[in-house]
């Protein structure tokens, strides 16, 4: 698997995504997230949770650039830590999805049969709802937290995966070369993880990327409810939510991860786009 | 040319809307109505059932009259109740009652009325509030005496709050579970027209209303024709909404918003003082909070000032025992009130064995000073717990903060899953210490799962033992005392209570009358005419 991965990437056809103009700013852009939110300790200037009651709601200047919360605190301390929070919550939750939902749907496409129906039906009766809604009945049961968040999203986003995966694997199925394989004895664990699911690979992962946009969405809504992140770790959803009630004091403190979800979001977006274009893969995206 | 026929199809669609709303909103109050938004610690009220509801909000008020009002400074005056003489050995009590007086669906209010309502309390929630009365007697059609089963110095407080609000007999017997839902009647001076629960009550003017109590101007029927009481659960949206006109009278103004409410042109402000405190209970079964030592120095490590000037802007006032200022009971022992003292805090911890860890976190036998801190999902709240989080870090207590929604936190509490908690109450009578610690509510609401021989015996006397008013309040200050004692909460905060208005569109009466904003004052205010 490792190698197929490796094969596929020799091959370069995802860093075309870099050579047009649009693929270029959002991907440099993404990886300039990445790199704020690793090194995080090290660019932000303030505590993130060191509340300075005298200095609250402060506007930015010096040597707060984006002012000051309602408790004192640094937002663009928290704006930083709030990157690590989201895209790491965001991309765990998707990998967890994207790697559950290869599995179930590559056996599914597999197998067929009895099994196949049983994880379809249950797959389309959490697809029928909205993703916001299984998140929150899920977070509500086992409660608030980032954890909790974390597997939430993954839940909300299983159902996309499982069927891409299983239509690939339906499709490559009866390729020739599934056959050939076939018919010189290989297991069906050999068939599914070395020739179908390195296959169908691409389309999934470019679907996973664009997820991890709506996941950081899906986040930030959880933690503006106040069932994400809880206090004092930032988060851009929490900091929008208690920025709410500053709105007219403090608007500093909604606006900024407010711009940051929405740039994100885009930046993500315009590079999956752009990714689904290098790998010429449009119409194999679609689940 | 397209675009700017576009734009200006666009433009006057804008501006017509906008001509809409505007004419929408001057209506309401021109037309006698008002718009109320009721204050957060009223909201999610499921019924206008005032004997079986645990939780009633201002609209009830206006619905039903009471025998009794109190006023802002705890005085008591006659309403439906005309007069009243106790008994010099406190057992019995008698009343002379108002004459003429209807409920809403031409029932005639008299002592039968009473001896009627008063049993009704029985194995309700609000059960307490008659328990010390053993039988009603009819003396004559405007005359009823309360038989006593003990001396009971609270009686006219019970009988001035909301929930001792009288309902019609006839409609409360026949609707039974039913009844405060779609039906709710009274005698008030308004009438419930519509109620849909977490949203919005509409209640129409009564306008046979003729016997107001004397903490009323207005001794007629109501100057507005209908008042909609508005549950917005969002503070920010009831500030813009007062702000747009959406709104005419907002009860319970955070004080973050109380500069930019006082700038505003068209927006009276009125500050009463508060009707309770803001706290944080203490589990007393839960370790390290189970050795006096940990929960002494948590309530010592609470910088009372510091939350009133820097989260509060200074509006309101210290807390530094259960009760609010203005109740005797609170007239405590000095040494007993608690006021930050980290030194002594940090030395408490130092003494119970946990000694200060790296990274500013206590340690003791290998394991953090690590407690959870729970709260309800309301802006106020919210920051008062971020707030406290961090005064509790100072000593290096790590509190970790769960925001829960009020209905799961009760959950919560009665599975003893707690350790610290940040809660408010309102109640503005000495009783509410039996309600925050009795050993037979542990749970909730005893969220310091508080058990104890003395205290229990202490609150018995103060409960039921006392004869007399002077003695009732010696008795609670006792009780009061010995919980302070026991180091089974931190005191937080005493809020007051902000009220703000559109001036263009209606006008408040200057005092307002009554503990809180309610009926005295609804009947006396009118609109901009």
């Amino acid at each position: 698997m490792t190698l197929a991965i490796l094969n596929w990437l020799s091959g370069f056809t995802a860093l075309r995504a870099f050579s047009s103009a649009m693929g270029m700013i959002a991907g440099g852009f993404l990886i300039l997230l990445l790199l704020v939110a690793f090194f995080a300790p090290w660019i932000t200037p303030f505590d993130v949770a060191a509340q300075n009651l005298a200095n609250a709601n402060a506007a930015p200047g010096w040597p707060h650039i984006m002012g000051t919360d309602e408790f004192g605190r640094d937002v663009f301390s928290r704006v930083v830590y709030g990157a690590r929070t989201s895209l790491s919550v965001s991309a765990t939750a998707i990998g967890i999805s994207v790697s559950v939902g290869m599995l179930l749907g590559a056996a599914a496409g597999y197998f067929g049969g009895m099994f196949e129906r049983i994880v379809m039906t249950v797959v389309d009766l959490t697809w029928s709802f909205p993703d916001i809604l299984i998140a929150l009945i899920f977070v509500a049961i086992i409660g608030p937290g980032l954890t909790s968040t974390t597997f939430a999203i993954a839940i909300a986003y299983l159902a996309q995966f499982t069927r891409l995966t299983r239509a690939q694997i339906v499709r490559l199925k009866n390729e020739t070369f599934v056959e050939a394989t076939i018919n010189l004895g290989a297991t069906p664990a050999h068939v599914v993880l070395r020739h179908l699911l390195p296959n169908a690979l691409a389309p999934v992962i470019v679907v996973g990327m664009l997820a991890v946009g709506d996941g950081i969405v899906l986040e930030a809504t959880l933690g503006f409810f106040g069932l994400g992140a809880q206090p004092p770790t930032p988060s851009w959803g929490a900091m929008m939510s208690s920025g709410t009630a500053q709105l007219f004091i403090a608007p500093w403190v909604i606006i900024y991860p407010g711009v940051a979800v929405a740039i994100t979001v885009i930046a993500v977006n315009l590079f999956g786009d752009e990714l689904v274009r290098a790998l010429d893969i449009r119409d194999r995206v679609r689940s | 040319m397209r675009h700017l026929k576009k734009l200006r199809l666009l433009s006057s669609s804008a501006l017509l809307s906008a001509g809409i709303l505007a004419m929408g909103f001057s209506s309401i109050a021109m037309a006698g109505k008002a718009t109320v938004a009721l204050p957060s610690g009223e909201l999610g009220a499921t019924s206008y059932d005032p004997i079986r509801s645990s939780k009633l909000n201002t609209a009830t008020s206006l619905i039903y009259d009471r025998l009794v009002e109190q006023d802002a400074d705890q005085s008591f005056h006659p309403h439906l109740a005309t007069s009243w003489t106790e008994s010099p050995d406190g057992m019995s009590w008698t009343f002379k009652l108002r004459d003429g007086v209807k409920f809403h669906d031409g029932e005639v209010f008299n002592a039968d009325t009473i001896a009627s309502w008063i049993p009704d309390f029985k194995d309700t929630e609000n059960a307490y509030l008659v328990a010390a009365i053993k039988s009603v007697e009819v003396i004559d059609p405007l005359t009823v005496k309360f038989v006593m089963e003990r001396p009971e110095p609270n009686l006219l407080y019970n009988l001035a709050s909301t929930f001792m609000g009288v309902p019609g007999q006839k409609s409360y017997d026949s609707l039974g579970k039913d009844y405060g839902v779609s039906t709710a009647v009274g005698t008030g001076p308004f009438k419930l027209t519509s109620f849909e629960i977490g949203l919005e009550t509409v209640v129409t003017r009564n306008d046979d209303y003729a016997w107001a109590s004397g903490l009323s101007v207005n001794q007629g029927a109501a100057h507005l024709e209908s008042v909609t009481f508005r549950e917005i659960p969002d503070q920010s949206t009831a500030f813009l909404e007062l702000k747009t006109g959406g709104i005419d009278l907002l009860l319970g103004v955070p004080t973050d918003f109380l500069s930019i409410l006082k700038a505003e042109q068209n927006v009276g402000v009125i500050t009463m003082a508060g009707t309770g405190i803001s706290y944080m209970p203490i589990n007393t079964t839960a370790a390290p909070f189970d050795d006096i030592k940990v929960r002494h120095a948590t309530a010592l490590a609470i910088n009372q000032k510091s939350i009133l000037d820097s989260v509060y802007k200074g509006i309101g006032s210290e807390a530094n025992h259960f009760l609010i200022d203005t109740l005797p009971a609170g007239d405590v022992k000095k040494e007993l009130l608690v006021s930050f003292d980290s030194a002594k805090a940090n030395t408490l911890l130092d003494e119970a064995g946990w000694a200060m860890g790296d990274g500013g976190v206590r340690m003791k036998d290998g394991k953090p000073l690590q407690v959870t801190l729970f709260t309800k999902n309301d802006s106020d709240l919210k920051r008062l717990t971020q707030v406290v989080q961090a005064q509790l870090k100072d000593v290096g207590m790590d509190a970790v903060i769960t925001v829960f929604d009020s209905s799961t936190i009760r959950d919560e509490y009665k599975k003893n899953a707690h350790q610290l908690a940040v809660r408010n109450y309102d109640w503005n009578n000495a009783d509410i210490l039996e309600w925050f610690f009795s050993g037979t509510r542990v749970g909730y609401p005893n969220v310091s799962m508080w058990t104890d021989e003395k205290s229990e015996m202490l609150k018995d006397t103060a409960m039921t033992k006392s004869t007399t008013s002077a003695e009732r309040v010696a008795n609670f200050k006792a009780y009061h005392e010995y919980i302070l004692s026991q180091h089974l909460f931190a005191p937080l905060y005493q809020p007051a209570q902000n009220i703000a208005f559109n001036k263009d569109t209606v006008t408040v009466p200057e005092k307002v009358r009554g503990p809180r904003f309610r009926s005295q004052t609804f009947v006396d205010i009118d609109v901009v005419k």
